[in-house]
Parts: structure tokens; C-alpha cells; sequence
């Protein structure tokens, strides 16, 4: 562990602009991102986090009541409580774009693109906003951006099971499986530095050749129709950068863990056993920002085909069975617990990020966390009025302690935490100017990447910032 | 779609849909008939000239539906008047069956466009991206290699569009693919040529010592019984019984197991499932019926890759796990000569006649032998470095080597500049003090993770050619049959430049069926077609129905694959599918389904007497779970499933935000969900789309969650009786049906109609994208050629392949 302390293992300055020399000498690369990047190596770092629950809440539990900063905290997120001053909650958010869409609220959670899903049109999603950061302090870090799921691989369009998605829209895979997770980062290289050197230069020249083999191909073609081949093309070159960046971060040392610190990742952990699942993944987020291997990551605690069931506390039944609860009282109830549970797994989160130490600081302060769903109301799909909570990221300028209530000034009165009101709620935004982008380009300005809108954002929340 | 606009386009397509009946309104039609009136009476007082109202107009709206822009116009209109929120709530209410012509209007259009753009005449060179299946078969035809995509060390899942896996599309690529591709390339370049060291074969046993009572085998030993000790494995031991397993050379192994299985009285036989939890992979799954005392031996070759795992030993037949109630690791003996000797918390196996209590494994011996290899060198090895080893290492071998491998990779003829390409590999690892063999090795590297070997590559780059040439249309017929590469025979055909000839065509077409390798369609058209894929998606809820498990679970699939791998074995007919006489079934779906007699695991074919209530695709558990939400059945997914995958006519989307059903008050009558579908249709907006959907859904409704026959529906909420069920119905044109049984019958008689949508989806399959107008005239004749040889199965499909479709690129 000692080199955790010491933070010997990050990558130092000079190291860092040596990386970039390699990265600079790449003809198609961006020279800007080089530049931004470096200006932001000098300061701390930023980081942002991604958690995703599945179709939607409980509304009538999840709802906090009165809004402002002396708020009353809803039953749902009582397991909150002792971290009511790190967060902030929102009612009445939505993503414009996928008002009346069922399938597509994971898939274009972070993206707010604009799917179709029930025609089935052909499926084209956009950037996510995790992505837009990782292009910039990616650059930084062993790993540009970690993409976790309950399941593994990208899931199909409209049952993503990732939430990142490239420049070119296409999913990135996310992994499920702690150990590997856990060897992929901090496992040894094979080989001695000069073998594994040798490894890549070998891979960068069976990817240039099938790159100059392609790029000759789509000389000859027009202007129109290679977006396949574009897509390869734009792949094989992102691959062959990912190769630069491994050469250039060979010669420094993976943080040494100590044993213990390994031990709760190299047991099989069956999502059976949903909150020593969940917990365990979460632990390996901390573990994976306090060692600094990245600044970004994604993760669906539960996609919407593969929300856990609960068995530790009763529930036998998957998520995507209690959102469909026709309106049965016993149903959600279950809901509700089963909120409350996921809620108890996400406080365990922020205490660790809370207790871990970022330099003088809790590294919660300089992690934003942005949790929720792209459902509301699973019964029937609805998507407005998304439960939301935005946490951390207090030393990075961010205010918190209040509940963000756009639906309130448009009600006539007080919630009654009703059924009925729940769903109308969920049906159709009270407000058409709250939208989520909002949020995400308030995080995209936090992480300093040079922006002024995100998709259809209107402008960054100016109660948080 | 613009050019579908001109006249005479129009008059054909409008004569086509008044001939064909089962496929959109022709658009003009539609617009002028339909569409028009209702924006006139609805829409252009506020969506006009002048005051054009949300920045819309609908009095000059756009019919160009191949731009994305006129499209997502047209969706917004559809979502709107759809959901009610158009026209705002102070106009007059259009009716809701004009809406719904309106909305499946605009939904025929918009789905017309988007298969038009996935067609890939459109470029002029068209990319259609291998899905993991077929990059496995491709690798092991290649080089004989077994590589396991779907470990989480292979490739990423594909998506699907309606069901369909190989959409070209819908396949994307993404830096992680490439990063996979890499990887494979690699792993199955190494295991498939002889430039490692030579692997040795060993055989590592696990005896019962070695798995458990290690502590004992010198006492027993002392006692003499130490060749009688066994492993029980009690039934749902998910979690103990691991073993760790080290594989020190990837590569193919026997796994076998001696052992015994008990099946009580009556009850299932003991399961066994060899697991490797940590990669989610299983090795063997199979039931055991062996008594104690004459164990049997099961095998299986499987791959396996370098690397220690925990081999989990599962007995998976369901029931309760015995494991609490003894003391296994006490210091105490545990072995016993006679029944006296039984202490009383031990496990009992058997009762006092010696009759089996609970289904129980005992296991003798597990042995893992391996790598196996053909030969050393291996064939693959000989085929690449075809020169063996006299030949002279030098640039022009290596180039030759190249040539000739990227040929079969590719599935055509290299060209000079390629190779030269490839080369530059082969000397930058040398260069880096490479052996020859290894530098070639990062050649080879470079053919499988380019383009034309990752890809179906159709056209050319220097001028627009409406067919395939003959090597395209080789890999379009093997990756349609075979889901893998063309075989040497396939590629001699197209390098002649003959395969095109529709005689020719047809000999292959029939080879290319009888060859094992046609499993691949056997299974992959089916699961795809069917949408098989969702079955089991969302897990049936274990309090409601406790009898589901795994093995039902793979029964139900197992039997809708091999239905349709038995019509096609026997050239069977189409009508089978809507109806037959005959299923096939194991022990375990025998006895979901009530049909007595049948033992083991294996599919065998039984008749269906009417009594039954089964025939034909539609009452088979898997298609009647895979409409199901694993809670209760879905009559309304169940019609959309077969407007959608029978009569090929998906329904328009349902309006955003609907109402949940509502629970009923307590005290209140127990209702079927059938009547709360019908109180809910009581909304005029629903009735119009929902009496062409509903209909199709509720004739199966004496049929379960997980297909099991019913008369009366199991309510929870409300009092009296379960209510009985009413499956009868009227379709949309009027005819009546009492049942399931008569539904049928009524689809038995449009057999037309079916065999029209059932060629749609083999032609979606084999040319990898959706089908459209433009393929509507052969479409049909293609029908009609297996009409004349009563729609059998084989001759459908030799009809389509030597069509002029299956050329178009």
C-alpha cells in the first residue's frame, strides 16, 4: 500500500509529456486535446462518476415532499440522511428526446440522443457525456474511462448494458465480473517491459496495415456511404492511440497493493447475493479512483432486462417484474423496499468516498456522482419526472443540502404522494425547461472540458454551481 | 422512397398490395385517401401557411421518407395524434379508428424507408460485419480452432433487429471490438499452428480422495474400503462442490466423469452440470440415471483455455438441499460397512430397502485429458507453411504464404497490393528478432483483423454493379447455410465464374443443406425468426411458478429448434408450423406438458393427440413464455408476437403513458385479464389497433406463463372462484374463432398468407437486412414456385437462392 500514500505511482509530469510527445506525433490526433489536457495536469483531479438504476422508482416513496434547501427527505432516501449536505435531489427532470419512448431511457441515458424505438428504425445513438470527459482528462490516467455493468458486453439496442457510448455512437462493452475487473487494473504485466514493448509494436503494425488497407478503400470511394467503414477506420486508429498511450505509461509502475486489499476481489461473488455484489463493485470503484487508474466511470447497478432480485431481504422477484406492478399495493411496497435497499448499497459508496482521503480532502469532494434512472414510472414506461440525485463534487465548486423542484411551481398543491399523481407526474414534464442535460453540462463544466451545451441542455443548474 | 412516387412505381406497388393483401398501404394511396382528408378536417387550420404553429405545416407536408429529417417528422405527427395530445383538447376529437389509419399509415412508410436505407445496393461497396457466431465457425473452418466468442474473453454480443442477429445495419464496431479482434487473432493464431512448443498430452484425474475425505485415505485404506469411497452430490448445491481446475496449454480436452445417478421412485433423475462459475461456461449438462452399482461413463470434448478456474460439480435438478441436516466435516468416520453402522445425522441416500430418497450423484471419477491435437505439426500448421519445412524462409515464401491464406480468409483472390500491405507486419517482427514463423504469424494477424475478412465486403469501389459477383454470392449462400465461410468446393465454383448459373446454384444449395454445417441455419433461422432469444429473459417468478427450471427452460427451446430442424430434415411443409400431429419432447417438457412415457434427456419425437391441446409452433411452451413477462401471461404481447413473426404485419407503437390496468377494489369478483383488457379497450383510442392485436393474444389464453394448459385463470386479488377463461375471438376480417384449436384452422386456411411472411423472414435472413417494396414481386414469385411443390421447406428455400433476389446486391 505504501505507494498509494506516496502516489509514486501516478504519472509524473515529465513522464506525462513524454506520453504526449508519442501521442502528438499520431497524424490524425486532435492537437487541441493534447493542449487542454496539459493545462489541466497541473491542478487536482476531477472525477466523475455514473450510477444507473433500472425502471424507474417508487414514486410515491422516492418523492420528496417539500422542496429547498430545509427540504424533508423521502422515505427512499432515508439511508441518505448522514450525507444530506454532499447531495442534491431533483424532481421533474427528463430527457426532451425520449419522452414516449419505452426502450431507450438506458441507452440514452447519457447520451440524450434521440432514438426511435418502436419502429424500430435503425438504431443510431450519440456521444455520452462520460465519453465527452474522458476525452479530456482521460488523457491522464492509466484507463480514459471505466465502463461496469450487472452484465457484461454492450446488451442490444434498447437494453443497453453500458451506458457509454463513443463519438461514432457505438456502445462500449462495460464488465460485470469483479476479479477481472480487479486484474485488468492491477494485475502484473506479462513479460518484462522490453517484451511488452516489443508486443506493441508488433500490434501497432498489424494495426497500421489493416488501417492503410482500408483508408486505400475508402480513397477510392466518394464522399457518401462508408459509414461502415468509417466505423472500422475510426476504430482500428482509437486502437492503435490506445497502443501509444500503453507504450508511453509501460515505464510506470501499477500502484502495489497490499494482499488484503486484493482478497475481496478474487472471490467469486454470485449476483445471487445481490448487496455483497453491489457493495463489492462499488468498493472496487473506490478503489479504482483512489488509485487513480481513471477518472470516469459508468456503471448500471442493474440494466432494464437485468435488474437483481433481492433474496437477503425477500424479494424474489427482478426489478423489471416490480415496475410492472399494475398499480398492486403488495408489488410496491416491494418496490419501495427494494428501492430503499439499492439506496443503502449507494450510502456505502459515498461513505467510502467520503472516508477516503484525496489529498486534505474527502475524495467524494472532488467526485461527482450522478445517480438515478431514465424510467419514472416503469409501469407504463413513463419517463418524465426522473429520479435523479447529484452528489459530491463539493471542492470542485458544486453546492448541495437542497431538493431542485421543477414540478412544485406548476402544481396547484402540495404532493399528495399519491397513485394517481405519481403517474401524471411521470407522464408528461410540468416543466419542458428542466431537462437532465442540464445537470450533465453542469458536470462537464465542473470536469473542465471546455463546453457550453450538451445536446439539448439550456444551460448549467445555477442552484448547484 | 422518392422514386416510389413516380406513377408507374405507384401502380405497381398498388397493384402488388391489392394482390398480396397482407403487406402496407401503398403510399400514395394512403396519403391522398387517408392522410390528406385527416390533416384537412384535423390539423391544417393551425398547421398552415400562415400560421404554422410548433414551426409545422401539414397542408404541404414532405412524402421523401429516405430523409431522416421528413422521417422523424412524420413520427412526431404519429406520436402525437397517437397519444391524444393532437389535436389540443379544444378541437374536435377525430375518431379513433381514423387515427389509427393514419398512425399504421405513417408506420408502413417509416418502415419501408428504414429497410430501404439497410439495403445495400445503396453504396457502392456495402459492409456487413460477421456476427460472433459466424467469426467462430469462420475460424474453425479456417483453422480449426474452437474459439469460444462468447467467454468473457471473446467477442461482444450482437444486437438484434426484430430478432434478427445479422442485420449489417445494426452490427456496429467499436474500439473495443477491435481490441477483441486483436486478441482472438492472436489466441487463435497460437493454438492453431505449431510455432509454440510441442503440448504434451496429460490426463489429470480427481478420484474421490482427491475431491473430498482426503484425511481418511489412510484409515480407509487400513480398512480395506478405501476402493469403495464415492462423492454424493445432493440436488441444488450451487455454491459448494468446487474444484480448482489448472489448464496449463489452451486447446481441446476430454472431460469424463464415472458416475452413478439416483432417481427416486417416480421422481427426476439427478442432473449433472460440470461449471466453470468464474467464466459462466458449461462444460456438460445432462441427466444421470445409473443405479449404484452400475455407474456409467458421460464424456464431452471441450476447449479450454490456459488459466486456473473453479470447476463447480452441480447436481441442477431442483428440490431441497439436504446439505443443513448432516455433519460432513466432523471428525467422525464417515464411511460405513453396513446400515448398523450409520451414525444418525449422516445423509441418508437411500431409505431401509435401499430404494433412492432424493435424486443424488455419486461420483467415481472425474479425468481431464488433454490438449488433444490431430497431429504435430497440425493440418493447420501444414496448410499455412504448405512448403513444410525444406522450404527456402525468404520474402517470396512469406508472400506466398500470405497470398494464399488471405484468399480463404477473404473469401476471393488477393490482389498484389494487399499483400504487400500484409508484408510490412512480417518485417517489422522480424525486425524485432522474430522467427520466421512467428513474423509470418503477425501477417496472418493483420488478414484476420482486416476488413474483408471481418466483413462480407459486397461491391466495388469503381463503379455501381446492381449483382454480386460469383465470389460474393459464395459467401452469401455458405454464410446464409453454413453461418461460416465457403468451403474450397464453393470457391472453385465462383473462381469458374459458373456458380451464379441457377443449375449450378441449385446443386450447392442442396450440399450446402446436407452438410452438417447446415445446423447452423437448423438452429440459427429458428431461434432468430422466433425471437427465441427473449425466452427465459425475464425469469418467471419462483413463488408462482416453482416448477420452472433450467432444464425446462432448455427443454422449451430445444423443442422449437428441433421442430423446425425436423421439417426442414424432411423437406417437410410450411403448414406444419401453424399445425401438426406430432412434437418433439424430453422427460422433462413430457412432463410440463403431461404427456406420460418418455424418459431421458434426449428430444424424441411423440404424437399429439388432440387431448393435448398442443400442434405446430404456436402452443409450444417456448413461444407461449416468450410472450410472457414471467409474472403472467400477455395477451397483448402474445398478438403482437404473431402479427409480427406469423402474419408479418407488426402493429403501429402504442401511444406513450397508458393507464395501468387497475387492481381491483377487495371484495371485488375476480376478473381474467382478458376483462381488464376489455375495460381498458373501453377507451375509443385503443379499441381501433387493439382489435387486430388482442384477439391473436387472448386465443392462447388457456395456456400459462410457461405454457401449461389451464381452463380456469389462478387470480390472487379479489374474491370467488378463479374465473374461467374465454379464448374465442373475432380477427379483423370478421371470421370467428372459439379457441386456440380454431385459430389455427383459420390460419391453416390463409396459408398463403403465412407462407408470404414466413419467405420475408428466411429473405431478411439470408440477405441480411429487412425486405422491402422493391423485393415484393420476387418475393412472391418465390412463394409461388413453393406453392407448386406444396410449400415445402427445402424447395422454398432452393427458390429464393437461384432468384434473381438473392443476387441483388
Amino acid at each position: 500500500m505504501s505507494n498509494i500514500q506516496s502516489q509514486r505511482w501516478l504519472l509524473n509530469r515529465r513522464h506525462f509529456l513524454r506520453g504526449l510527445g508519442a501521442v502528438m506525433a499520431l497524424p490524425l490526433l486532435d492537437a487541441m486535446i493534447p493542449l487542454r489536457a496539459r493545462a489541466a495536469v497541473a491542478n487536482k483531479p476531477r472525477r466523475s462518476v455514473f450510477v444507473y438504476i433500472p425502471n424507474g422508482v417508487n414514486g410515491m416513496t422516492w418523492q420528496c415532499p417539500t422542496a429547498g434547501r430545509d427540504y424533508q427527505l423521502s422515505a427512499a432516501l432515508q439511508p441518505l440522511a448522514k450525507h444530506r449536505e454532499e447531495f442534491t435531489v431533483f424532481s421533474g427532470l427528463h430527457h426532451p428526446n425520449g419522452l414516449g419512448q419505452a426502450h431507450v431511457c438506458a441507452d440514452t441515458w447519457l447520451t440524450a440522443a434521440k432514438i426511435d424505438a418502436q419502429s424500430g428504425r435503425k438504431y443510431e445513438n450519440t456521444v455520452s457525456v462520460d465519453q465527452v470527459m474522458a476525452e479530456v482528462v482521460g488523457q491522464q490516467t492509466r484507463i480514459p474511462s471505466l465502463e461496469l455493468s450487472i452484465s457484461s458486453g454492450t446488451g442490444r439496442p434498447f437494453n443497453a448494458n453500458t451506458l457509454a457510448f463513443t463519438r461514432d455512437g457505438v456502445p462500449l462493452p462495460a464488465e460485470d465480473n469483479p476479479k477481472q475487473i480487479f486484474n485488468r487494473l492491477f494485475g502484473e504485466e506479462t513479460g518484462g517491459i522490453a517484451s511488452q514493448r516489443a508486443r506493441l509494436t508488433k500490434r501497432r503494425s498489424v494495426l497500421d496495415a489493416v488501417h492503410d488497407d482500408a483508408q486505400s478503400l475508402r480513397l477510392e470511394l466518394g464522399k457518401d456511404d462508408r459509414t461502415k467503414l468509417d466505423e472500422y477506420l475510426h476504430s482500428v486508429r482509437d486502437v492503435e492511440q490506445r497502443a501509444e498511450r500503453l507504450d508511453a505509461w509501460l515505464d510506470v509502475p501499477k500502484p502495489a497493493l497490499d494482499k488484503k486489499v486484493a482478497v475481496p476481489f478474487q472471490r467469486d461473488v454470485p449476483k445471487a447475493q445481490a448487496g455483497e455484489y453491489w457493495r463489492t463493485m462499488f468498493d472496487l470503484m473506490v478503489l479504482a479512483l483512489r488509485t487513480d487508474m481513471t477518472r470516469v466511470i459508468t456503471y448500471m447497478n442493474g440494466s432494464e432486462g437485468n435488474g437483481l432480485a433481492i433474496p437477503e431481504i425477500g424479494i424474489t422477484q427482478a426489478r423489471h417484474n416490480l415496475s410492472h406492478h399494475n398499480g398492486d399495493p403488495v408489488v410496491l411496497e416491494r418496490l419501495a423496499k427494494s428501492d430503499t435497499f439499492i439506496m443503502e448499497q449507494f450510502a456505502h459508496f459515498l461513505d467510502e468516498l467520503r472516508a477516503t482521503k484525496d489529498g486534505d480532502e474527502p475524495m467524494l469532494d472532488r467526485t461527482m456522482v450522478l445517480f438515478g434512472s431514465g424510467m419514472s414510472y416503469g409501469h407504463s414506461h413513463a419517463n418524465s419526472n426522473l429520479p435523479i440525485l447529484l452528489a459530491g463534487g463539493r471542492g470542485l465548486g458544486l453546492k448541495h443540502g437542497q431538493h431542485i423542484d421543477y414540478n412544485r411551481p406548476h402544481l396547484k398543491e402540495d404532493y399528495t404522494l399519491s397513485y394517481d399523481e405519481w403517474r401524471a407526474l411521470c407522464g408528461k414534464p410540468k416543466d419542458d425547461k428542466a431537462r437532465l442535460s442540464n445537470v450533465m453540462l453542469t458536470m462537464l463544466q465542473k470536469m473542465e472540458v471546455n463546453s457550453e451545451k450538451f445536446v439539448d441542455s439550456l444551460g448549467p443548474v445555477s442552484e448547484v454551481v | 422512397m422518392k422514386r416510389l412516387l413516380t406513377t408507374t412505381l405507384i401502380a405497381q406497388a398498388a397493384l402488388t398490395v391489392a394482390m398480396q393483401a397482407a403487406v402496407q398501404t401503398a403510399p400514395a394511396a394512403g396519403l391522398d385517401a387517408i392522410v390528406k382528408p385527416f390533416f384537412e378536417e384535423h390539423c391544417n387550420k393551425c398547421h398552415n401557411e400562415k400560421k404554422h404553429k410548433g414551426d409545422l405545416r401539414t397542408d404541404i407536408l414532405k412524402t421523401d421518407f429516405d430523409s431522416p429529417k421528413t422521417m422523424a417528422h412524420w413520427e412526431e405527427i404519429m406520436n402525437r395524434i397517437n397519444s391524444g395530445d393532437m389535436p389540443p383538447d379544444d378541437e374536435k376529437r377525430p375518431k379513433p379508428e381514423d387515427v389509427a389509419r393514419v398512425a399504421e399509415w405513417i408506420v408502413g412508410q417509416l418502415h419501408e424507408a428504414e429497410v430501404a436505407m439497410q439495403n445495400s445496393g445503396r453504396e457502392r461497396v456495402a459492409f456487413r460485419k460477421l456476427t460472433r457466431e459466424e467469426y467462430a465457425n469462420t475460424v474453425r473452418d479456417l483453422l480449426g480452432v474452437n474459439f469460444d466468442v462468447t467467454a468473457p474473453t471473446g467477442l461482444p454480443e450482437d444486437p438484434d433487429w426484430h430478432g434478427f442477429e445479422r442485420i449489417g445495419s445494426v452490427l456496429s464496431l467499436s474500439p473495443a471490438h477491435v481490441e477483441k479482434y486483436l486478441a482472438a487473432a492472436d489466441t487463435v493464431l497460437d493454438e492453431a499452428l505449431s510455432i509454440r512448443p510441442e503440448p504434451q498430452r496429460e490426463v489429470i484425474a480427481w478420484k474421490a480422495f482427491d475431491l473430498r475425505w482426503k484425511g481418511f485415505q489412510k484409515e480407509y485404506e487400513a480398512r480395506g474400503i478405501a476402493d469403495q469411497v464415492r462423492i454424493e452430490i445432493v440436488p441444488n448445491n450451487y455454491t459448494t462442490d468446487s474444484w480448482d481446475l489448472t489448464v496449463k496449454t489452451t486447446g481441446m480436452y476430454l472431460l469424463r466423469l464415472k458416475l452413478s445417478g439416483l432417481r427416486p421412485e417416480g421422481g427426476r433423475a439427478p442432473r449433472l452440470k460440470v461449471y466453470m462459475s468464474s467464466i459462466d461456461k458449461t462444460l456438460l449438462e445432462q441427466d444421470i440415471d445409473a443405479p449404484e452399482n452400475a455407474p456409467i461413463t458421460v464424456e464431452a470434448l471441450v476447449h479450454l483455455t490456459a488459466g486456473k478456474y473453479p470447476i463447480r460439480i452441480i447436481n441442477s435438478v431442483p428440490g431441497p438441499n439436504p446439505e443443513g441436516r448432516r455433519s460432513r466435516h466432523s471428525g467422525t468416520p464417515n464411511a460405513f460397512t453396513n446400515t448398523r453402522s450409520r451414525v444418525p445425522w449422516q445423509l441418508k441416500l437411500t431409505d431401509d430397502d435401499f430404494k433412492p430418497i432424493q435424486p443424488t450423484l455419486i461420483i467415481d471419477e472425474i479425468t481431464w485429458d488433454g490438449p488433444i491435437v490431430d497431429s504435430w505439426p497440425t493440418a493447420a500448421h501444414q496448410r499455412v507453411f504448405f512448403g513444410g519445412e525444406s522450404a527456402t524462409k525468404d520474402p517470396a515464401y512469406a508472400r506466398e504464404i500470405l497470398t494464399r491464406f488471405a484468399e480463404q480468409a477473404w473469401r476471393r483472390p488477393a490482389r498484389p497490393a494487399e499483400v504487400d500491405r500484409l508484408l510490412k507486419p512480417v518485417e517489422q517482427a522480424q525486425k524485432l528478432g522474430d522467427s520466421f514463423e512467428g513474423a509470418v504469424k503477425n501477417g496472418l494477424m493483420a488478414v484476420l483483423c482486416s476488413k474483408s475478412f471481418l466483413y462480407l465486403e459486397e461491391g466495388e469501389s469503381r463503379k455501381t454493379a446492381p449483382k454480386l459477383n460469383d465470389y460474393e454470392l459464395a459467401s452469401r449462400l455458405s454464410y446464409f447455410l453454413w453461418s461460416s465461410a465457403p468451403d474450397a468446393r464453393l470457391l472453385d465454383l465462383a473462381r469458374t465464374g459458373k456458380l451464379h448459373e441457377p443449375e449450378t446454384l441449385r446443386a450447392a444449395t442442396r450440399r450446402l443443406l446436407a452438410d452438417p454445417k447446415a445446423a447452423a441455419f437448423a438452429q440459427g433461422f429458428p431461434r432468430q425468426w422466433l425471437q427465441l432469444r427473449k425466452v427465459g429473459m425475464f425469469p418467471p417468478d419462483k413463488a408462482l411458478y416453482p416448477d420452472y427450471d433450467e432444464n425446462l427452460e432448455q427443454s422449451m427451446v430445444a423443442e422449437t429448434v428441433g421442430f423446425f430442424g425436423d421439417v426442414l430434415k424432411r423437406n417437410g411443409r410450411l403448414g406444419e408450423f401453424l399445425n401438426s400431429d406430432w412434437t418433439l419432447v424430453n422427460e422433462r417438457l413430457a412432463t410440463h406438458y403431461g404427456i406420460t412415457g418418455i424418459r431421458g434427456d434426449a428430444m424424441q419425437r411423440v404424437a399429439l393427440p388432440p387431448e393435448q391441446h398442443r400442434g405446430g409452433l404456436l402452443t409450444q411452451a417456448a413461444i407461449l413464455s416468450l410472450t410472457s413477462d414471467g409474472t403472467r401471461h400477455r395477451p397483448v404481447h402474445r398478438g403482437v408476437w404473431v402479427l409480427e413473426s406469423i402474419i408479418g404485419r407488426p402493429p403501429p407503437p402504442p401511444p406513450a403513458n397508458v393507464p395501468a390496468l387497475d387492481t381491483p377494489a377487495a371484495g371485488v369478483k375476480k376478473t381474467t385479464v382478458r376483462e381488464k383488457l376489455e375495460q381498458h379497450r373501453a377507451d375509443p383510442n385503443c379499441t381501433a389497433c387493439h382489435n387486430k392485436i388482442d384477439p391473436l393474444g387472448v386465443a392462447f389464453d388457456n395456456y400459462d406463463a410457461i405454457g401449461r394448459w389451464r381452463t380456469v385463470e389462478s387470480v390472487r386479488d379479489g374474491t370467488g372462484a378463479d374465473p374461467a377463461l374465454d379464448p374465442s375471438g373475432t380477427l379483423a376480417d370478421g371470421r370467428k374463432f372459439a379457441d386456440a384449436r380454431e385459430l389455427k384452422q383459420l390460419l391453416v386456411a390463409d396459408l398463403d398468407k403465412f407462407a408470404a411472411a414466413f419467405t420475408d423472414k428466411v429473405a431478411t435472413y439470408a440477405l441480411r437486412r429487412g425486405v422491402t417494396f422493391g423485393d415484393r414481386e420476387e418475393l412472391k414469385r418465390i412463394a409461388e414456385q413453393s406453392k407448386a411443390s406444396d410449400y415445402r421447406l427445402a424447395a422454398l428455400i432452393e427458390a429464393l437462392v437461384t432468384s434473381p433476389l438473392f443476387q441483388k446486391r
